[in-house]
């Protein structure tokens, strides 16, 4: 039960690495990026390239931390001055040219076969049994890092100008802030974010395959960070939690409901997520956590009010 | 050789040309571009095959009923969804977009299984015209998309309707003291939507297997048309549809054909680029 | 002056955004025939008082009506189908639509009596030759000048009794403002009765009948055109 535990988290912490930077790109900067799927899978697959060429875990990281940084640049420097729909699209198409690319350049990425083997960090130093603690122990100091990080950039003359494009990129702008360079910036860091998760899973599963890394996953880290509250890093942590509770709570639908297959339950799952999804940006915009203290304070004080006062407070 | 390329190419644009209009006039009417486009497509086609494989009607038939009552389901989601985020950014929107597309594939998935299925339809002879080859579904395809697209540009063009929508498209307040009513323009809109969308998914599925990634493998190519056109402009959408038809169907010459949506995203990258307006985009008037 | 029906009347009108009111106590009564002109300074309450009378803002107290006819409760469109019609700041016409779909589309959503018969479609295009002769044209593709031509021929196409009209020459180049004032008074000449308000007093003061002075959300004067140049200070009358 313990070492289940330690699975989950370690799944929970990769996500929530990947939700700090959805939160970066999408929550504070307004970049919508549907492709994370595939960003995550050009981290995976760099790290485990350089990874098992013998380079070591490190460069390994690093390695899929620049190439995840320099894609995104690119992708935002195409949408440049377009508004973010465009960046949504694109986003999309990167997503799918990095799959069909892992799926078909079978001399690389050994196709739907997927990469086995690959070495993980200080594995040796560390007896094995242990490993999994430690490795859990290493993303939750990944996280941490990263959480002190973004909360520091986001006080600093660098987080204000990205929070005022949010606001208004015109009267950004006219201030004097370079709006395009600015927005390049962030979703650059995001992706060098999004390498690092991807980097991580490669370390902590071994072996990687594209199955691993289907558009579902992008809906996941948008539920963490919706539930979670834009924008709040704090609140994003909480959302993964729950949301992985949720998602392993419904691996246990198969021990009530025998009658489904495989298949049936896997798409049980995600049509919840789906309409998670849509639930939560029509009644809970804002997040569950923010709202849930306010339920604690006045307990049965009109709800309905509530929800229409929600919605007016929205993005 | 080529010839036959191009030829097919023009086909298959034909398909996708359905789901970029119906695309341009969501965006038009709500300024969102719908991400559950792909999903869509995949339900309309089940649909079809529904009346088509399990209640052995004629495909034609199958196709007719099948796209009327997704129309109905368009409506719906609409009313259940997206009506309620009337007023917010157009980002939210195309997120919640993503969620419906997930729903929409799953339950296909949940229902039929991740088998592959086909129609139920009679295997003719190919037909040679000048050295090309003409297969039956390729007739039935481009007499469908061309069928449905002179209905579309009629309604827009000639009927209150059609006027009504573009009105609300150009300026909603404008619109709203002339007494048109958005909701129901919108409602229409997306009756019209899934009409399109259904109809293009039975034609994707007459052209390769129905399972449930089915318009998953349109969504890219379905926005390059789009965009190729200038969002927003449905005649641009045809040419910008016809265009990434053959320019993907080309590109197999050149390259393995599992790399055309690749083609498409770097359509859509260099148009950017070069021309955001899109191809035809100037045809446009913003303000 | 003879006294001629009165076909707009307000009483003790007052409306406002969120909190506060911006217009109060306004009252006026619109004679037929007339050019009735509100001017002010920036912020008055001109632009909320004429949203007020279309029926795009609310009326949080007091009572509008048209030919004796209670319209407070009524909503743009409907007002319209009463014989109010409305003619926007700037963005007033349909860019992507033709000209002749622009002036359908104007009539053919409101309540059956208000749709446009052929007949009126006739009246207005005589009025308005520069666009009669482009009705196939994209509305986008004409000049500022002209498209507040046509913005004027749909709302005429309504056949309504009073007009009401959002600074006509709002973004207009000077050149034009002339020419669109001559217009109002020649569509006025028809008998129609025109609400207006505006910002370039010299001008409409040229054709106006009645004159009302809104400073800080009241009226301050509300007066016969030909009274204001001569005994009235505008300066001091604006400044308070």
């Amino acid at each position: 039960m313990v070492s289940y535990l330690v699975t989950i988290l370690s799944l929970v912490a990769i996500i929530s690495i990947l939700g700090l930077a959805l939160n970066l790109q999408w929550g504070l900067c307004g970049m919508v990026n549907f492709g994370i799927a595939g960003f995550f899978a050009l981290g995976a697959y760099t790290a485990a390239l350089v990874d098992l060429a013998g380079a070591g875990t490190l460069v390994a990281t690093v390695a899929a931390a620049a190439v995840c940084g320099i894609a995104c640049a690119l992708v935002a420097l195409v949408s440049l001055r377009l508004s973010d729909e465009y960046l949504a699209i694109l986003t999309l198409g990167f997503g799918e040219v990095v799959r069909l690319v892992v799926l078909n350049e079978e001399w690389l990425t050994h196709g739907s076969l997927g990469l086995p083997g690959i070495p993980r960090p200080f594995w040796g130093l560390i007896p094995e049994e242990q490993y999994e603690y430690w490795f859990l122990g290493m993303l939750g100091g990944v996280i941490l890092l990263l959480f002190l990080a973004l909360e520091k950039l986001l006080r600093s003359p660098f987080g204000r100008a990205i929070r005022a494009v949010r606001e208004d990129d015109v009267v950004a702008a006219t201030l004097g802030k370079d709006v395009v360079k600015l927005r390049v910036k962030v979703f650059a860091l995001g992706g060098v974010i999004i390498g690092i998760a991807g980097a991580f899973h490669s370390f902590y599963m071994t072996y990687i395959d594209p199955s691993q890394f289907s558009a579902i996953l992008t809906a996941y880290v948008f539920m963490a960070v919706i539930a979670g509250g834009r924008a709040s890093n704090s609140g994003l942590l909480l959302g993964s939690v729950g949301l992985m509770a949720v998602i392993e709570g419904t691996r246990f639908l198969k021990d009530i409901f025998n009658i489904f297959d495989a298949t049936q339950l896997s798409a049980i799952r995600l049509i919840l997520i789906g309409l998670g999804l849509i639930l939560l940006l029509i009644f809970r915009p804002q997040g569950c956590f923010a709202e849930y203290r306010l339920k604690i304070k006045k307990p049965e004080k009109e709800p309905r009010k509530a929800s229409v006062q929600t919605e007016t407070r929205t993005t | 050789m080529t010839a036959q390329y191009i030829f097919n190419g023009f086909v298959s644009g034909m398909i996708l040309a359905l789901p970029a209009v119906a695309l341009t006039l969501i965006y038009g009417i709500l300024k969102f571009p719908n991400f559950a486009s792909g999903a869509m497509l995949t339900v309309g086609a089940y649909l079809a095959l529904i009346f088509n494989v399990y209640l052995g009607m004629p495909l034609l038939w199958a196709a007719i009923i099948g796209s009327l009552i997704f129309a109905l389901i368009a409506v719906g989601i609409d009313q259940a969804v997206f009506r309620q985020l009337r007023e917010r950014t157009a980002i939210t929107l195309l997120v919640c977009s993503m969620g419906v597309s997930f729903v929409l594939e799953n339950i296909a998935r949940f229902i039929f299984g991740n088998g592959a299925r086909s129609y139920d339809l009679a295997i003719a002879r190919p037909k040679h015209f000048f050295g090309l080859r003409i297969n039956n579904e390729q007739i039935i395809t481009a007499a469908t998309a061309v069928a449905a697209m002179i209905v579309v540009y009629f309604i827009l063009r000639h009927t209150a309707l059609g006027r009504a929508m573009r009105a609300v498209a150009d300026n909603p307040s404008l619109a709203a003291v002339r007494g048109v009513r958005r909701e129901s323009i919108v409602r229409w809109t997306w009756a019209i939507t899934g009409t399109l969308t259904a109809v293009a998914g039975v034609l994707a599925g007459m052209d390769r297997a129905i399972d449930p990634l089915l318009g998953w493998n349109y969504i890219v190519s379905t926005f390059a048309a789009a965009i190729l056109g200038g969002l927003g402009n449905p005649v641009g959408a045809v040419i910008g549809a016809l265009t990434v038809g053959v320019v993907e169907e080309t590109s197999t010459l050149f390259i393995p054909p599992n790399y055309r949506q690749v083609v498409s995203f770097l359509a859509i990258a260099l148009l950017l680029i070069l021309r955001p307006q899109g191809l035809l985009g100037a045809a446009k008037i913003k303000k | 002056m003879t006294a001629r029906e009165i076909v707009l009347k307000t009483k003790d009108v007052a409306a406002g955004y969120g909190g506060g009111d911006i217009i109060s106590n306004i009252s006026i009564d619109v004679e037929e025939g007339q050019i009735f002109t509100v001017i002010g300074p920036n912020g008055s309450g001109k632009s909320t008082f004429i949203k007020v009378l279309a029926g795009l803002l609310h009326t949080r107290v007091g009572g509008i009506s048209i030919k004796d006819e209670q319209i407070t409760p009524l909503a743009a469109p409907e007002r319209v189908a009463k014989g109010l019609a409305y003619v926007p700041q700037e963005y007033n016409v349909f860019p992507n639509l033709t000209i002749n779909e622009n002036l359908r589309v104007s009539t053919e959503f409101l309540k059956r009596d208000r749709c446009a018969t052929g007949e009126q479609r006739e009246r207005v295009l005589n009025m308005f030759p520069e666009i009669a002769t482009r009705l196939t044209l994209r509305a986008g593709h004409l000049s500022g000048g002209q498209r507040q031509m046509l913005a004027f021929a749909c709302a005429m196409m309504a056949a309504p009794v009073v007009l009401l009209l959002d600074e006509p020459s709002a973004g207009l180049s000077p050149k034009f403002v002339a020419e669109i004032f001559d217009r109002i008074k020649a569509v006025n000449r028809t008998g129609l009765t025109v609400v207006m308000i505006e910002q370039n007093v010299k001008e409409a003061l040229r054709i106006a009948d009645t004159v009302m002075v809104l400073v800080n959300g009241a009226t301050r004067l509300s007066v016969p055109a030909s009274e204001i140049g001569s005994t009235h200070d505008l300066h001091k009358l604006f400044l308070g």
